[in-house]
Order: C-alpha cells, then structure tokens, then sequence
C-alpha cells in the first residue's frame, strides 16, 4: 500500500518571470516511518514534441520521514533556455514533479505552464530569436494532473510478482481496470504528453 | 418490502467486492475494484433509506474513499464498536481503519475538487502475515479479535487490542479459504474453504473442532467468496456454497453435533453469500389473538453467483422471499442494518441493492435482553457442569461488559478531549506548531527548513513535521514494540481495550441481575474491568504453571481480554476475603484502580439498581471504599483458581496469586520480566509447581525438567532434576521442592525451598556446595559460566562459578528503583557478567563490577536518541542490524521518537552535536556492556558520521572530530575488542 500520499502542493511566485526560480511547497503525508528518504525531481518539458528536451531541474532527497504529516518548499532554478527549442520557447508546456522512493516512482504531478510575453508589443509580434528575459511564466496551479503508480514500499525486496499465481480470477479483474481515467488525470509516460496536451487544451 | 438501488453507490462501474453497514446504522463501506488499486468507500446511509435524503445537494452521500490497498479489496467489516473498519485485498494486507476527528473534510489531491472526503478515515495498523490474497475478515464478539482468511489456505487471528500481534494461524485447509464467521457465543470460528471443507475452530485453543466434507464433495472451486454465517442464536451455521444431489445449497449445519441434514435449496448457482440477520424475531401478535408464543426464530439473507437473493425464516418452509435478476453478476456481499429490517447486497457489476423490510414481513425483533436471554438459557446452563473456562460464559456477562464499556468509552471521550486541548494546536491543520501559526511557517519555510549534502553532493531537504498522524491513541497502542508484562501490560489493555467493545444498547442495561442466580454483587461488576485489566496477567500467569508444557509457560502475553474476562466470570461463589492476598497489590494497580474509580462513581447509582434483585452482598457494593472494591477483585481471581482448576490447586501457594506475575517462571534465554513494587522493593517469587521444563537451548537442544515431591525412601519426599543435553541424560535428586530453574551451555542451577541454591555442572556434577541466599529467590538467570540470582529483597547477585569468584556481590536495586513506581520489565546477563535491569520507565541501567556503579546504559525519553540524525552514515546493508546486549534493551524503538524532536525546527548544528553526544553515549554503553560486536558498531557509525558532516560543515564538527582522534585509547580498544571477544579488562 502506498506509505506516501501528497495532500498539496502550492506553487509559489506564480506567476513570475520566465528566469525566476521555481518553487513548489509540497505537503506529504506518511504512515510509517520510511527507512530511506524520498527522491523529489522537478522535470521541465522543453518541447511537447519530443522527450529529448526534457530538463531535470533539480533532485533533492527529502529525509528523514517518520510517520506524519511533513511539508517543505522544493526550489530548483529556471530551466537552461539554450535546451528549449526556439519554437516551443512561447506557449504551452508541462512541468513535472515526481518523487521516487527506492528508485521507484509513484507520483507524478504534472502542471500546464504558460511562458507568454508580458508587453503587448512582443506578444502581437514574437522575435524570431525568443527573449527569454521578456517571458512570463504562468503555471496553472489550479489544475494538477496527479498520477500515482503502485511501487514496492516493503524493505524486503519480495514478491510482487507472486499475486499473479494465485487468484486468476481476480488478476483478469486487475489488468483491465489499471486504465486511467479523468479523476485520476493522464495515462502513465511521458509519451502520453503529447495527447494530453490536445486533448486538455481546453482547461487552458 | 421495498427494494432500491441507489446508482451513486458505485465505483465508477468496477466490482464491488463487498459491503458493510456501520453499527450505528448512519453509514457503509464499500470495497472492491478502484481506478489502479483498491478502493474503500464509505457511504452516508441516510441518502439511501430517505429519498428527501437523496436529493438533498448538502447532504453529502460519499463520506471518504481509500486508495490505499494497492490492489482489490475483498472484504470491508467494522468493528462492532463501530469504532474501526478493517479491510483485506488482494495485496495480502488487512488495513484497520479509524476516524481521524481533527481534520475536517479535505479533497484528495489532484481529483479537481469534486470527490471531498467528508470524513477523513486512517489506516491506524496494516496487518502483515499472508502470503496471499486475503478473502475475508471478521471481528469477534466484543471485538477481542479479528480473524482474517487468505488464498494462502490459512486462518490468522490477531488480537484486536494489540495489533498487530498474531495470537494464532490456523492451519489445516489445503485450499484457498474464502470465508470466516464467529460463533454469536464466541466459543467457536467456522472457515469455509475451496478444498471441500467448512472446518470449526475453537476459540479457546484455537484447535480444531470439526471438519465438515460431506457437502461439499461435489463443489468445485468455482465462486469467488465463501462467506458463511452463524445464526444469531447460534444453533446454527450456514455455509455458502454446498451441493446436495448435484444442486447448489447452501448447508445447514447444526451446532449441536454439527449434524448437517438440513440445506436452503432453490438457487440455480453457486450459494456465494449467506448472511444471518443479527436480530432474533418472534411472530407479531395479531391483535386480541392470545396464541401461545411461539417460538422465536432467525432470518437469514443468500446471495448467488446466480445473481439472484432469498431470504429465509428459519420458521418457513419456503423462501420469504426471492428476488432474481437483482444483478448483472454474482453477489458478492450482504449486509443487514443493525435494527435487522434492512439489507445491502453489492454485486460484482459493481451496483448495489437496499431491501427494506417492514415488521409484519419479518415479525417482531427480539430485544437484547431477550436475546441474551436466550443466549443464556441455551449455553448459560452448562456452567454449572464446566470446570474449564469457556468462553460462553461471556455471554452471560454481557450486560457487564457493555456497561464497562460505556463507562470506559466515557473515560476514553474525556481523555481525548483533554488531549484534543492539549494536542489540538499541533494537530489540527489550521492550527499552530510550536507557537507559529502554519500561515507563519509557510511564509519562512523556504528560509527555515533544513538543507544539507549528502557526501555524495546531493541536496538533502529535511521535511518540516506539522502534524503527528491524528488517530489519538496511534502511537504508543499500535507502534509499540517493548516487551510488556505485569503491570504494564495491564494499563495498556485498560487504556486501550475500551475501544474495542460493543457499544451499549441502551435498551439492555441490566439483564444481569434476573438472568443467573448470582451470589456476586453486580456492583463488584464496575470495579471488575479494572480488575481485568490489572489481574489479567496473574490470571494467565498462575494458570501457567500449572500447565507443564514449556510452550504455555513462555506465553504469558497472548493473552486476550476475552479469554480473560472469561477464566475470571467463570467460577463465582462465596468469596472470603483474605488479606493476606490484599498486599500483593502493587502500587501501580492501586493507581489504577483509584482511575478507574473516578470514572466509576459517575454511575454507581444505575449500577446498584440494576441489582437490587441481587443478593445481601451488595451493601459491599455501596462501599466505594478502594480497599473493599480491590478486595473483592483479589478474592475473585483466589475464587478462579481454587474452582477452575480444581485438580492443579494443590500445587499453587497463594503468593502465586499475587498481581504481579510469576513470569519469571517462563525464563527465556536470557529475558526475564517481572514487576516489582516500588516501596517495599519485594520482588515476587515463583511458587512451588509441581512439575516443569524448561528448555535451554534449542541449538544444541538441551532442556531441564523437574519433578517436585516425588516419593521416595520412607515418605521422604524429594524432589528430582533431570537435564537433557542433545539425547544425553543426567539426573540427581534434592531434599526440597524446585522453585526455579535456569541453564546455561556450561551450568545448571536450581533454587529450592529453604533459601539453597545449587550449582551443577552441564554433565552433572555438583559444582558447589548448596549456597545459602540472604532471603528467597525471585529470579535465577545463567549465562556462560555466571549465575544471576534477584532475590525477594531486591538484591542482585552474580558468581562465575568456574573461576568461583564474585561478579556482583548482593548488590541492592534500591538506587536504581528508587522512587516512584518503577518497575523492573527485562533482567539481562549478558556473556560477560554483566547485568542489565530495563526498568518499566524506559531507562536501563548495567551494574559495572569494577566500579561498582549502576550505569545507565539506555533511556527511551532521551532527548538525545530522539534528536539524534545518524542514518546518512549508516552502511547500507546492515543498518540497524547489530545485535547485542545494547540493542536487547534499547530496542528497536530508538527511531520512533525521532519525528517528537523534529517538530520543533532543529537548527543543524544543534542536531550535530545531539547526534554526535548520543553516539559517543552508544559507544560507551557498549564499551561497558564489554560487547565488542555492538562496540565496533557505534564506534564505525560515530566515525562515519565525523568523516560525512566534517566534509559538509566543517567548523563544527571538527572540533570534537579533533578531540577524538587526540583521545589514544579509542582505536586500540577498538582492536582489542574486535580481536578477542573474552574479557577486554584491564
């Protein structure tokens, strides 16, 4: 069963600047006590297109986590421009927090992101080379997109296959239900981005 | 009768698995399917019985959902309490829940608002012990136990006050067992499983009682649940799938004989369900007709992978009613609302069903009161004939516990009140922490929290700690792992057994007095839960010794209150009071016991009117006065004893009676737990037995059996000591009884009656003379060549009877007892000599030969342990894997207390140098306990962390750093004692 579950996260400094830190308070909540620290990254998605230019901007540990309720403020500097294709510079992308235990992820929180230019003047006519310096960047903080995914929290590295032996029944149950579905936000890879961001333009 | 199926109970089109009505009847769970994991909801019931209700926007329908299970959930129960809801799945765990009442309705992040958890329900325990998929679970009457069943063909029970202690698995399905059902009595729990089997266990035991194949010899494995059920009455058990005559059935199986010659028939598929309607009705009287009562009868619900439910009056030939086409697909679940006119059926289609039944339908509901009426008159009557405790003699109390129950659910309301004052700035989330406000806080976080490098460069953030997981009694209750016993374990039952029982029906207070000719005073009743609570480990621990199996005398802790309430309720006759019994109370229960008095005076009132048609003792019961009411207890657990265990009294002495257990009787290898009286330091003594054993070693198997009294030379009793090493043989005879026992790889020691003690060597040879103790033996303990021996006086005593020279020569415990109402929990030799008394306070204290000082070497409110930060520089593999004296009485809670200190936002240096002083005090325990293993341990660590936080903050860690490499005798003790693990002195 998942020993960590995110209560909130709040961005902060939002929206600001297109080179201002990024900031992100993160309340978690936990059931035992973990006997590792968490691993929280925050990725930046360059481009829509391609995963090729998605930016780790930062990983922390975050530790030790007895049993209870926790938060802390997660800052990671501005994504580096010069990895963000020009084309995908202004307009709508996707920021990533996801956090491992062991190695293993199981959540990932996902934010549209806005970079737009603040004087109207730019907006109506965009450089050709993006000013970074000009940018905006607006998160939509009201509008996470949360999915969770079911890892081993146990110390001993046992069996998790081994449910499949026993009850096919039930097992054929699992598998066609482990479909995402909108309460629960996008389907699991970052492959999927692409779809959900089509598809989810209308929140923007 | 009219039937609904609310369409917004559901799990967004998933399987529901199973359903359960709340007690009070104002809510339900739901399990089964969820989006990725498994899914507990539970629902608002009243949407559902009033249609006003349903269409109300403000009256919110979903109470809470939990995603935790990470796979399907098979089974939702409450408690009977109402208090919990347990839940097994698929992935093999049981979750028990509780309401969290600080927090008020939250969302589940990220569902965009919409699904607000109107009541915030925590996971207070996870069961952990299956192999495989739990399929059901179930509480015992009064809530003592709950029982789950798994895929794995196995039965746990684990005692619902202690979670997550296993008291039993039950072994003997060879098929997945996919049903559990207590017996209304609680004598009894019935499985029902896919090898062709519905197999009865006792409670009492927990062997089994009967196995049941012949019905079932047709069934194929086919359905997904087998949940069987007992009749209220308990006259009869009904199975799930059975088949007669290539039919499905469901089996009738009477109690009585377990003769099975009645079924239910008709359902065209496998029986999945059944479920027996918790209320007992008779017909309704037609008006002016003066018919004689008839006799009372049960209603019973059974669902079918036929998707379709009948149900059933025991006084009917035929179906009350059956309704097909309910579902889509298999019922999975039943369950009847608590006033017995209402019942919810969840299908695998994932939908649910209400049926509501009118009292012309069913007929009238027998009250409590009747109820336990019946109860009584059915197994009530036996008692007379039982002289072993059975546990339906808890049938009979029922009106006392409930009573207890109310009274401690009183004290547990007021308690948590106070603590809600206390606690509830920390704990509630808009509240305040340490004296800021939360808005506070969040503003200074960034500035505030915690940030270090690990060695390897990483930013490491500690996290800031706002709000200990809000379950009240969560800590300490669920968490604990320290080896309890007298006393102690005592007031844990007391403070936190209350929960567990029934609430009271405030329709059946007092069928106490008219149901049973008793000649004990119903008042006594109100001082018995404390009682309980208190004697419930001599209870257990006296009967031990009369058992002469070594398996029963090292379990003084599975003890279960039931079993408890029972032994003691059991045998009730004309107590005389005896004083000399009186002093045996420790100070500690006399604490209690005036707590619970407080409570108790609330109602002393109800409680002589509920027994005024009792007996002439109740004047007693009008006295509040302490002494009488503890008098009483004392008498009642004399009572036990004598008529009990009639045949096995001979052997017991009356100081055996005593509260504080002769547990020291159960010596295991090198644990001993007692409980001392602070005041008078007169620690208990073990009472002569007449026979016992004692095991060793297992590797090599060595054990010791004595044999008091045997007859010899011209009625010369002596007594015989036989010890068995690996198959070789040896015994000798003594001039007086054994009272204990102890052996160790080199010596045997036995104490006798007269104050003698006596050495022998592993082969047999008298080592020494008898040696004479200044007064009686309490505790005898060997390890290696020494032998421990704390006397009645509380004086300690440690001889090396190979090299015949004095460790510790009748060292008093006075200084380390001192005081208050310390009580000694865990005595340790360890392989050098050393002993190591853990006191019921959490500290711990080695007596060290060569300076004569008691040392503390552990203490379990140290700030320091608490604040101390050291896992960074563990090695990966072993953490926390040292074993040794110092980790026996540490134990393994040393991290618990971690999360206390961190609400307060320790600056790092602070936490530095309170890890860098704890670690030193870890290495000079160990260094003093001369064990080298757990040395070496601490000494690394301690290293590791100068090397790690020298490297990221340099100046401060660098001066003690430097004082240590300056100190020469460090490292050569650290060679010495890696080296040679024999005696590093000098």
């Amino acid at each position: 069963m998942a020993k960590v579950q995110v209560n909130n996260v709040v961005v902060l400094d939002n929206p600001s600047p297109f080179y201002n830190p990024f900031q992100f308070e993160i309340t978690f909540e936990c059931i035992e006590d973990l006997s590792e620290d968490l691993e929280w990254k925050i990725i930046y998605v360059g481009s829509a297109e391609s995963e090729e230019y998605d930016q780790v901007l930062d990983s922390v540990l975050v530790g030790p986590v007895p049993a209870g309720r926790h938060m802390f403020v997660f800052q990671a500097d501005a994504p580096n421009p010069g990895l963000i294709p020009d084309a995908d510079a202004v307009g709508v992308t996707v920021v990533l927090i996801t956090c491992t235990y062991r190695g293993q992820e199981f959540i990932r929180v996902g934010y549209y992101v806005n970079n737009e230019y603040t004087e109207i003047e730019l907006r109506e006519n965009p450089p050709v080379k993006p000013d970074f310096s000009k940018l905006q960047r607006n998160i939509l903080a009201s509008n996470p997109r949360v999915t969770r995914f079911h890892i081993n929290w146990e110390d001993n590295t046992e069996k998790l296959e081994d449910t499949e032996s026993s009850n096919p029944n039930l097992q054929s149950l699992l598998s066609t239900d482990a479909l995402p579905s909108a309460s629960k936000g996008w389907s699991t890879s970052e492959n999927s981005l692409n779809v959900m961001l089509e598809s989810h333009m209308d929140c923007m | 009768m009219k039937l609904l199926k609310p369409t917004w109970v559901n799990h967004n089109g998933k399987p529901i698995f199973s359903v359960d009505i709340h007690p009070d009847g104002t809510k339900f769970a739901t399990g089964g399917q969820g989006q990725d994991s498994g899914k507990v909801v539970i629902w608002n019931m009243s949407p559902v019985l009033q249609e006003d209700d349903e269409k109300d926007e403000n009256i919110p329908k979903m109470l809470c959902q939990m995603d935790n299970h990470l796979a399907c959930v098979n089974c939702v129960r409450w408690s009977n309490s109402g208090m919990y809801l347990a839940s097994g799945g698929d992935d093999k765990l049981i979750m028990v829940w509780k309401r969290a009442t600080y927090i008020g309705p939250s969302t589940v992040f990220g569902s965009s608002g919409k699904l607000a958890n109107v009541e915030q329900w925590r996971c207070v325990s996870i069961l952990r012990s299956h192999s495989g998929d739990v399929m059901d679970v179930a509480w015992s009457p009064h809530d003592a136990w709950l029982a789950s069943c798994s895929v794995d063909n196995t039965v746990v029970i684990w005692n619902a006050v202690k979670f997550p202690e296993i008291l039993a698995t039950l072994r003997g399905h060879s098929g997945l067992v996919k049903g559990l059902t207590w017996d209304p009595v609680g004598k009894y729990i019935a499985s029902q499983a896919d090898d062709r089997s519905l197999k009865v266990w006792r409670t009492l035991d927990w062997q089994l009682e009967t196995s049941i194949t012949k019905p079932f010899d047709e069934c194929g494995g086919t359905t997904h649940v087998l949940r069987l059920s007992w009749s209220p009455d308990g006259h009869y058990l009904v199975s799930a799938h059975a088949m007669n005559n290539s039919g499905p059935t469901a089996q009738i199986i009477e109690r009585e004989g377990w003769k099975t010659n009645m079924d239910f028939v008709g359902h065209r598929k496998a029986v999945t369900v059944v479920k027996f309607n918790p209320k007992i009705f008779k017909k309704k009287q037609k008006n002016g007709s003066s018919a004689k009562p008839s006799c009372p009868y049960c209603c019973c619900a059974v669902g079918s992978k036929d998707r379709s439910l009948s149900v059933w009056l025991t006084c009917l030939k035929r179906p009350l009613v059956v309704i097909h086409e309910l579902f889509d697909k298999s019922i999975m679940d039943i369950s009847w609302t608590l006033n017995g006119l209402g019942i919810l059926v969840c299908s695998m289609d994932g939908s649910v069903a209400f049926l509501d039944f009118s009292q012309d339908e069913l007929g009238d509901p027998l009250s409590e009161e009747e109820k336990s009426h019946i109860h009584q008159s059915t197994y009530g009557k036996s008692l007379a004939i039982m002289t072993e405790a059975q546990l339906s003699t808890a049938v009979i109390e029922n009106p006392e516990m409930l009573k207890y129950q109310r009274r401690q659910q009183q004290q547990q309301l007021d308690q948590k009140s106070a603590v809600a004052r206390e606690t509830g700035s920390a704990a509630s989330v808009a509240g305040v922490v340490n004296g800021e406000s939360l808005e506070d806080i969040r503003k200074n976080l960034l500035k505030k929290q915690v940030e270090t490098r690990t060695a390897d460069g990483r930013r490491r953030i500690t996290p800031l700690c706002i709000a200990q997981l809000d379950t009240g009694d969560f800590s300490t209750a669920f968490f604990n792992s320290i080896p309890l016993s007298g006393s102690l374990a005592g007031s844990m039952l007391s403070s936190h057994s209350s929960p567990q029982l029934l609430p009271l029906d405030a329709s059946t207070p007092n069928s106490f007095g008219t149901s049973k000719p008793s000649t004990e005073p119903a008042a006594v009743a109100g001082t018995r839960p404390a009682g309980n609570s208190v004697n419930k480990d001599s209870v257990n621990a006296t009967s031990a010794p009369a058992a002469s199996s070594p398996s029963v005398l090292t379990t003084p802790s599975k003890i279960e209150p039931m079993k408890a309430f029972d032994s003691r309720f059991t045998e009730r006759s004309k107590a005389t009071p005896g004083a000399p019994v009186l002093t045996s109370v420790t100070p500690t229960a006399v604490e209690r016991l005036k707590e619970q008095n407080l409570v108790k005076e609330l109602r002393p009132r109800d409680l002589l009117e509920s027994s005024s048609d009792s007996d002439e003792k109740v004047p007693v019961a009008k006295s509040s006065s302490l002494s009488k009411r503890k008098l009483e207890l004392e008498v009642e657990t004399v009572e036990k004893k004598k008529k009990g265990r009639p045949r096995k009294d001979s052997r017991l002495m009356p100081m055996s009676l005593s509260v504080q257990s002769p547990a020291a009787l159960t010596a295991e290898k090198d644990t001993v737990c007692l409980s001392v009286p602070a005041p008078t330091l007169k620690l208990p003594m073990p009472g002569p037995q007449k026979a016992f054993t004692l095991q060793v070693s297992s590797d090599p198997s060595m054990y010791i059996e004595v044999e008091n009294e045997v007859t010899a030379v011209g009625g010369v009793k002596l007594s015989r000591l036989k010890c068995n090493r690996e198959g070789k043989e040896w015994e000798t005879v003594l001039t007086s009884r054994i009272l204990t026992a102890a052996g160790s790889c080199d010596v045997v020691c036995v104490a006798c009656e007269k104050r003698m003690l006596s050495v022998f060597s592993t082969c047999g040879r008298r080592l020494l003379p008898p040696i004479l103790l200044s007064s009686p033996i309490s505790t005898l303990h060997c390890t290696g060549s020494y032998v421990m021996a704390l006397t009645a006086a509380a004086t300690l005593s440690v001889w090396d009877v190979h090299r015949q020279v004095v460790v510790v020569k009748e060292e008093s415990l006075h200084s380390i007892l001192a005081g208050s109402d310390m009580t000694v929990s865990q005595i340790l030799l360890t392989q050098h000599g050393i002993p190591v008394m853990n006191l019921s306070d959490g500290k711990a204290y080695c007596f060290n030969p060569s300076l004569s000082t008691w040392n503390l070497v552990s203490d379990k409110q140290d700030s320091l342990a608490q604040c101390a930060d050291f896992r960074s520089s563990l090695p990966p593999q072993d953490a926390m894997l040292c074993s040794g004296p110092l980790a026996i009485v540490q134990g393994r809670a040393s991290t618990s207390g971690r999360q206390a200190a961190r609400l307060f936002s320790v600056p790092h240096v602070v936490q530095q140098e309170t890890t860098l002083a704890y670690l030193e005090n870890q290495v000079a325990a160990a260094l003093t306990l001369q064990s080298s293993h757990e040395y070496r341990h601490w000494l690394l660590l301690y290293a590791r962390y100068l090397v790690n936080e020298g490297s990221t903050e340099e100046g401060a860690a660098e001066g003690t750093a430097a004082s240590h490499r300056a100190e020469p005798p460090l490292p050569a003790s650290l060679h010495r004692m890696s080296g040679t693990a024999r005696h590093p002195k000098g």
